[in-house]
């Protein structure tokens, strides 16, 4: 795009910097979540310009999207003192401290992607697509050849569910104290879009940017939308329920398969070739389903009670 | 007509720095909500452009689901103020 592009990505990068300068530094809570909405949003499409078309989906579902929701709703429960006592600024002895601390860091990260090694991994990730099952790069990495950092992934959000239920229960009223009229249709309305889209998302992933994130951050803000509209969540704290194997399944299944591929010869997670397709698409069903659960009970913000309807402890 | 779409970008950009005086000044929650909002459209117009420019169809894979969420990170809003919930946290951001 040559010199327009190159002052579209200027304006970007500078508007990028002064969001993310003001979700540190804004006077009010409000003003810093609201700036932190809108650096996800440029953040994606810096990913855009970037030519990351994956990171960019996953950027804008889960950065702008959920997480901009659970920060406006955890800033509805924070006293109105707490949101003002924020102002202080650094003090003298901790800038000391974090300033040339940040700049290491930074030094040291402008290092190590100087000594990258210059081509990347994108030639042999090309070189092995064929035996991968799946027409996606990204897809391919994510869910075959380092299906076991996903599995970490995967395992790091349902440690959060955990310790968060284990914090006590979920402050959310069974039903909000007064929804407004407009929310309940504009849930009807809505839901089966974002239902779709996942699907799609999800999909999608086999052979275009698209997958178990993306689709399941979706899934999981068309439930916390739900919640708004004032409908009843399903999901429960019940020991015996089949919820805590829902949050699970994505975790299960991937140590299953991995194990389950064990037994016929192969390494873990090292899938026989013609079945990699279907195991791929497996996988990412149950992670993406899981994902969206586990997205949504972070949302809840604690144990949810056993029993909605009379609010009996789990 | 899609040798304007990089200027047409630029434009839609800068209309986003100029908003973002307005979440810089507020002065109600209300009024940064719905910059954020306009945000969200010109995010959306700017990866229907590129989509168009780079010939990559996932980006209105992106536009969709910039489309959907922006929707969710209101109705969060409305339903704070709403419910009466809404102790605004900035001091003079009463709505």
């Amino acid at each position: 795009m040559g010199a327009p592009g190159l002052a579209f990505d200027g304006i970007l990068g500078a508007a990028l910097l002064w969001t993310a300068w003001q979700a540190i530094h804004a006077a009010g809570l409000f003003r810093a979540v609201v700036s932190f909405m809108v650096f996800g949003l440029l953040m994606a499409l810096a990913w855009v310009r970037l030519e990351a078309p994956d990171i960019a989906l996953a950027e804008a579902a889960i950065g702008a999207g959920i997480t901009g929701a659970l920060l406006l709703s955890a800033l509805g429960r924070l006293d109105w003192e707490a949101g003002r006592a924020t102002d202080e600024c650094l003090r003298g002895r901790d800038r000391a401290f974090w300033v040339p601390t940040g700049l290491l860091l930074l030094a040291g990260l402008g290092g190590a992607a100087w000594l990258l090694p210059a081509p990347g991994l994108g030639e042999p990730v090309a070189a092995e697509l064929g035996r991968s099952g799946v027409e996606n790069p990204v897809t391919a990495v994510l869910l075959n050849f380092r299906a076991w950092d996903t599995l970490l992934e995967i395992a790091i959000l349902l440690l959060g569910v955990v310790a968060l239920w284990s914090l006590g229960p979920t402050p959310w009223p069974s039903s909000p104290e007064l929804v407004s009229p407009a929310l309940p249709m504009l849930g009807r309305v809505l839901f089966p879009a974002f239902v779709l889209v996942s699907a799609y998302l999800l999909w999608r992933g086999s052979h275009a940017p698209g997958g178990a994130f993306p689709a399941g951050a979706v899934m999981g803000a068309g439930g916390v939308l739900m919640l708004m509209a004032g409908a009843r969540p399903w999901l429960s704290g019940d020991v015996h329920g089949p919820w805590r194997w829902a949050l699970a399944l994505g975790m299960v299944a991937m140590l299953g398969v991995a194990f389950a591929v064990m037994t016929g010869g192969h390494g873990f997670f090292e899938y026989p070739v013609e079945l990699a397709g279907r195991l791929i698409l497996l996988l990412e069903l149950a992670a993406g389903l899981s994902i969206a659960l586990l997205l949504f009970a972070l949302y809840l913000g604690g144990e949810p009670p056993a029993d909605w309807e009379t609010r009996r402890p789990a | 007509m899609t040798d304007l779409f990089p200027l047409l970008m630029i434009l839609l950009m800068l209309n986003i720095v100029v908003g973002l005086m307005r979440v810089l000044r507020g002065p109600t929650a209300a009024d940064r909500m719905l910059a954020a909002e306009m945000f969200a459209t010109s995010a959306i117009a700017i990866a229907l452009l590129l989509a168009v420019l780079t010939q990559r169809e996932a980006l209105v894979d992106l536009a969709l689901v910039f489309a959907l969420l922006s929707a969710l990170a209101v109705v969060t809003f409305v339903n704070r103020a709403w419910s009466g919930r809404v102790r605004s946290s900035d001091g003079e951001d009463r709505p």
